[in-house]
């Protein structure tokens, strides 16, 4: 019990940490530059600005992206892309939803990942 | 009637004389350096952003916003203890800088046409429903009335002379329903100066464009469909020189016992807006009006949204979704949106 409210205590901290810059700060990525459909789209993976993998659409994978302060459970499926799960407090990046057009990214702020369709 | 055919003859010419000349200036557009494109990403203001400009000048041009945009957030993150906003906040007045100045007046001018639907001062409230630590909780009737009474954006006092803002006692400021829109704007200016005449900023999803794309086609902006997790489009706006973006309730909310409640907080009720839309996506050339609008029209509600727009229609356009998955759109979007979806528009 005790261990557990740790953990909720320390991610908590973390999230403050990252997050009062802007009050309103939103990262919604409701819109985007829509870019030229090819037949070999990727999927790359990026952790705090650096390339760490990067997969085809056409790929069925699962995968765990070890960001900065926790893990997203990366999934891409009969060409979407998602995350199944987050470490992150706030699961804006999964609540992103799926994604399959390029241009489109999920983020996750406190880990400091962007998957990004290209 | 040989008048009329010496006319036609005429103008065949000209207007062939005219595409000599446009693809004459096509052509050499393509020779110099105008596609050269640089890219690149930078974790500022609470968001991703990605930066994008073409020609000679992009690169230098990408790295001066980038730049600016981080020199902006120092000065108006809420938690940056040497930011201007945060000293305000914490001291009830505070010496400002031209950028704010600028920021403030935009706020204001908003918040005075949309009668308060925007205002910078809600803060408090944001701070209360937890929205700005995560500490997320839904407040009694009684502590909403209380910050409630701080939200009042009139109250503030901008002297431009001394460079000075002043709050009432308890109130707070935060610019993140317009610093993004703002800092895209002033973007756009900067490249226009540098002579790049092509690029594209998205700031955590708003985004703006200058001119057109390099090839002298439009920018094609993908708007999602609110609420849909599969990843399905709304649409497409194929823009040049505008600011598009979009408010919606449904990536940041929280949920408690059952009901959900989301972050676009009613200036009215100090609980989020439940207007009837559940996304509202501006479009104008003014990125920090389009920032402020998104969130007004959202928490507006339809009618609202509508007679807004009639009133405003020179400053702005707009796609309006409602909760029961109607599209609305203002005419002057009508050759510029594309969608699968049926749609009604707003005439005047």
């Amino acid at each position: 019990m005790k261990k557990l409210v740790n953990v909720v205590k320390d991610k908590k901290a973390d999230f403050i940490l990252l997050s009062g810059l802007f009050g309103l700060g939103v990262i919604f990525l409701f819109i985007f530059l829509v870019g030229k459909n090819t037949s070999s789209q990727s999927v790359v993976v990026q952790v705090d600005g650096e390339v760490v993998n990067s997969f085809s659409i056409e790929d069925n994978i699962s995968y765990t992206i070890e960001g900065k302060q926790g893990s997203n459970e990366l999934r891409i499926e009969n060409k979407k892309v998602y995350l199944i799960h987050a470490d992150c407090p706030d699961k804006l990046c999964v609540n992103t939803g799926k994604i399959q057009y390029v241009g489109q990214s999920i983020i996750c702020l406190p880990n400091k990942v962007v998957i990004e369709i290209k | 009637m040989f008048d009329i055919r010496k006319m036609e003859i005429k103008r065949k010419i000209s207007v062939y004389i005219a595409l000599c000349f446009i693809v004459t200036l096509v052509g050499c557009k393509k020779e110099a350096d105008v596609k050269k494109e640089y890219s690149q990403g930078v974790f500022a203001m609470d968001t991703y952003m990605t930066l994008t400009a073409y020609g000679e000048k992009g690169e230098e041009g990408v790295n001066e916003a980038i730049e600016e945009i981080q020199r902006l957030e120092q000065l108006w993150a809420v938690t940056s203890t040497t930011g201007e906003v945060s000293q305000i906040n914490k001291n009830g007045s505070g010496e400002i800088s031209q950028d704010t100045i600028e920021i403030v007046e935009k706020a204001q001018e908003i918040m005075e046409d949309t009668q308060g639907a925007f205002d910078i001062t809600i803060y408090p409230l944001m701070e209360l429903w937890g929205f700005t630590t995560g500490n997320y909780q839904v407040p009694k009737e009684e502590e909403r009335n209380e910050r409630l009474a701080l939200v009042c954006g009139e109250n503030i006092v901008l002297n431009k002379e001394d460079k000075t803002l002043t709050l009432e006692m308890g109130q707070k400021i935060d610019f993140g329903g317009i610093a993004k829109g703002y800092t895209s704007g002033k973007i756009m200016d900067m490249w226009r100066e540098k002579g790049i005449t092509s690029g594209i900023v998205s700031l955590g999803g708003n985004v703006q464009v200058l001119g057109t794309k390099p090839d002298g086609t439009l920018w094609k902006i993908g708007v999602k469909k609110p609420g849909d997790t599969e990843g399905n489009l709304l649409g497409i706006l194929s823009v040049s020189d505008c600011a598009v973006i979009t408010s919606g309730g449904y990536e940041r909310y929280f949920e408690e016992d059952g009901v959900s409640y989301h972050h676009i907080l009613d200036t009215d009720t100090g609980a989020p807006a439940d207007s009837g839309l559940i996304s509202v996506t501006i479009v104008s050339r003014d990125g920090a009006l389009a920032d402020g609008l998104s969130t007004a029209l959202f928490t507006m509600g339809k009618e609202d949204a509508i007679t807004y727009w009639k009133e405003h229609k020179q400053e702005f356009e707009a796609v309006l979704v409602e909760e029961s998955g109607e599209i609305w759109i203002t005419e002057g979007l009508e050759d510029k949106f594309s969608t699968e979806e049926s749609y009604q528009i707003i005439e005047e």
